[in-house]
């Protein structure tokens, strides 16, 4: 067993840290308190190729092992998990089913230019009246000549404001259930898709967030993706790979937190000497670096499983919903520490708590991973 | 068009040094990276061969086990890297490294124009293998410099000095020692990471090497300097200025006055 990163794994880590140091670190609080959409970062994340990270160089990715790509998701989001979001949504949740079930002409068309970062995607399947119940959409995909016509509509589709590609999911047939699910890749000049409200949220702010709207919209056969009826499974598998990028990001949240933590506690003096000095914060400390470690381990062996190209469902999602749960507990743990000061405008750790938050919710709550797990275990 | 040498320090990221429970620093946790000040060597000599053309190589001696520097600093750009290595090649003197680096340099088959370095290491940032180089291999230096415009057989050099710039004119081969001001040295994408494993690597081992380089210091010890904090807050009204004077001078900071 070796728990070693390559080199080649810690000088990317290296160099990520060294990018949010530099591009994004500046920018962290305006973003979250604007919620702006930071296109001149995710432009420069799709410079230095990492937009399209997992993904084959034939396809415009840079090749690496989803492990490496989680590693870099931690780093970013540690800095901005708005950022980090934006782009493990691009990677995991679009580009990801076009990869992985995409015709090779898909791929040429949709995913090279994903993958090298010139364009954006979303993924949509989310209803008002479907969350965790996939299967309960209603949008429509109804078969008319070479063209599917779509209706209905798709919410809380992140990216969707700013999304050049979507893969958005519609039943083709209603009476077969989970099985006449479809997924279909849609851009954004199809004059079928409008954007409708925008959501603003509680934390990850700067990740944009919108109602997706789809009336009469034509979509050519060619770009149904994978077969007719394959939609929950794409759209489940699609999860699995999802899930480990945001238990990536809830331990760059955590590790956030916990640097926050150490340097404040070291910092603030009270009854003549540092906080750090008191049993007390030493003992939320040592738990946090507890539980970030064992987030971590959790979320990396997940995608080292992947990367072998082993089943790795129920990891994933014990590291999603591990990662997701400790994050919010120590980010909570972080402004306590940080007292009355954390609470306010100013200090990271008040936008980590609220950031933190999500990540027990979308890619499946925590009581998704719950039943993935349990399904898993109780065979 | 240009041959580039760029010379570079694979140093303890200083970020990473603790203090030990005595006097002593833990080194057991701590990371490497490439000497700041040689980040922007690096830098600058893939910037000229950008406008110039030619090519640029990396130097650097070090400990077998180095690897990781190597593809560090591949990954910022130069084609290929000359690798001095031994077990022994531990904290060596800048007299030392000088001597090493000027055996290969001088007596291999190595083309250059300009060699760049750093204008020290950011360990011991002792200013010193870049001029003992150009001494050893009897070419013109100039150290300290913030600015580089390359020529057809010279460089002209900006060298900033205290009381202001120097203009240098240098023929070549010549040394440079370049100034953190020259440049920002861009930071490697993914695909330069990945790229850098495989570009070439010449390994150059001791048994290689025909001159001794024993050192001229010897180091007794290293040890943490203390900081202690007193927790006082003091405001900028004069009453707490001169509370603070008081205090100093008791401490024996400052001197009083007689």
């Amino acid at each position: 067993m070796d728990f070693k990163l390559t080199e080649e794994q810690e000088l990317i880590r290296e160099n990520m840290r060294e990018f949010t140091r530099k591009y994004v670190d500046p920018v962290a609080v305006e973003i979250d308190e604007n919620s702006r959409y930071p296109e001149e970062v995710i432009k420069k994340l799709a410079e230095g190729d990492w937009m399209g990270m997992p993904y084959p160089q034939e396809y415009g990715g840079a090749g690496v092992e989803y492990l490496t790509y989680a590693i870099v998701v931690e780093e970013l989001s540690r800095s901005c998990a708005a950022t980090g979001f934006t782009l493990s949504c691009h990677t995991s949740l679009a580009s990801g089913p076009i990869y992985n079930y995409g015709s090779e002409d898909q791929k040429k068309k949709y995913l090279v230019p994903l993958a090298k970062g010139q364009k954006i995607g979303a993924f949509g399947v989310t209803e008002p009246g479907a969350g965790t119940d996939v299967g309960a959409a209603t949008t429509t995909a109804v078969l008319d000549g070479d063209t599917y016509v779509l209706n209905g509509t798709k919410t809380f589709t992140s990216n969707g404001p700013v999304a050049d590609t979507f893969v958005i999911f519609a039943f083709t047939d209603k009476s077969l259930g989970p099985k006449g699910l479809s997924a279909f890749i849609i851009s954004k000049d199809n004059p079928g898709l409008k954007v409708g409200q925008h959501f603003y949220k509680m934390g990850i702010r700067a990740s944009q967030t919108s109602e997706m709207i789809l009336k009469d919209c034509r979509v050519p056969k060619e770009d149904l993706l994978g077969k007719e009826g394959q939609g929950m499974q794409i759209a489940m598998a699609t999860f699995d790979h999802g899930r480990i990028g945001i238990a990536a990001q809830a331990v760059g949240i955590a590790q956030a937190a916990m640097d926050e933590s150490i340097s404040y506690a070291k910092q603030r003096i009270q009854f003549g000497k540092p906080i750090s000095k008191n049993q007390a914060i030493q003992w939320m400390i040592a738990d946090m670096a507890t539980d970030i470690s064992a987030a971590r381990f959790l979320t990396y062996h997940a995608a080292y499983l992947k990367d072998q190209g082993k089943p790795f469902s129920k990891e994933a999602a014990m590291a999603k919903v591990f990662a997701a749960e400790m994050a919010n507990k120590h980010a909570s743990k972080a402004v306590q520490i940080h007292g009355g000061n954390g609470y306010c405008k100013g200090f990271k750790v008040e936008r980590l708590m609220r950031d933190a938050k999500i990540t027990e919710i979308y890619e499946g709550t925590s009581e998704a991973q719950r039943m993935v797990i349990a399904g898993n275990v109780l065979r | 068009m240009p041959g580039i040498l760029c010379c570079f320090k694979w140093v303890v990221d200083e970020a990473y040094i603790r203090a030990g429970t005595g006097k002593e620093l833990d080194l057991d946790w701590v990371d490497y990276k490439i000497s700041d000040y040689d980040r922007n060597a690096i830098e600058e000599a893939v910037r000229l061969q950008e406008k110039h053309g030619g090519n640029v190589s990396a130097i650097t001696v070090g400990k077998p086990d180095d690897t990781k520097g190597l593809k560090d600093a591949l990954s910022r750009g130069p084609e290929k890297a000359y690798f001095i290595n031994d077990s022994s090649f531990d904290n060596l003197e800048p007299s030392q490294t000088a001597a090493i680096l000027a055996e290969v340099i001088g007596g291999s088959s190595i083309d250059y124009d300009l060699i760049i370095c750093g204008e020290g290491s950011s360990d011991l940032y002792a200013r010193q293998v870049g001029p003992r180089l150009a001494a050893k291999l009897g070419i013109p230096c100039a150290a300290f410099v913030q600015k580089i415009e390359m020529e057809q057989d010279k460089i002209i050099v900006e060298r900033k000095i205290e009381d202001g710039v120097e203009v240098l004119e240098l023929p070549l081969p010549a040394l440079v020692t370049v100034l953190p001001d020259i440049n920002s040295p861009r930071i490697p994408g993914l695909k330069d990471t990945l790229s850098a494993s495989k570009k070439p690597v010449i390994d150059i081992g001791l048994d290689e090497l025909s001159g001794s380089f024993d050192p001229c210091l010897r180091t007794i010890s290293i040890s943490k300097a203390n900081m202690e904090r007193n927790g006082v807050k003091l405001s900028s009204e004069p009453q707490d200025i001169s509370s603070l004077v008081d205090a100093l001078i008791k401490q024996g900071v400052i001197g009083g006055v007689k």
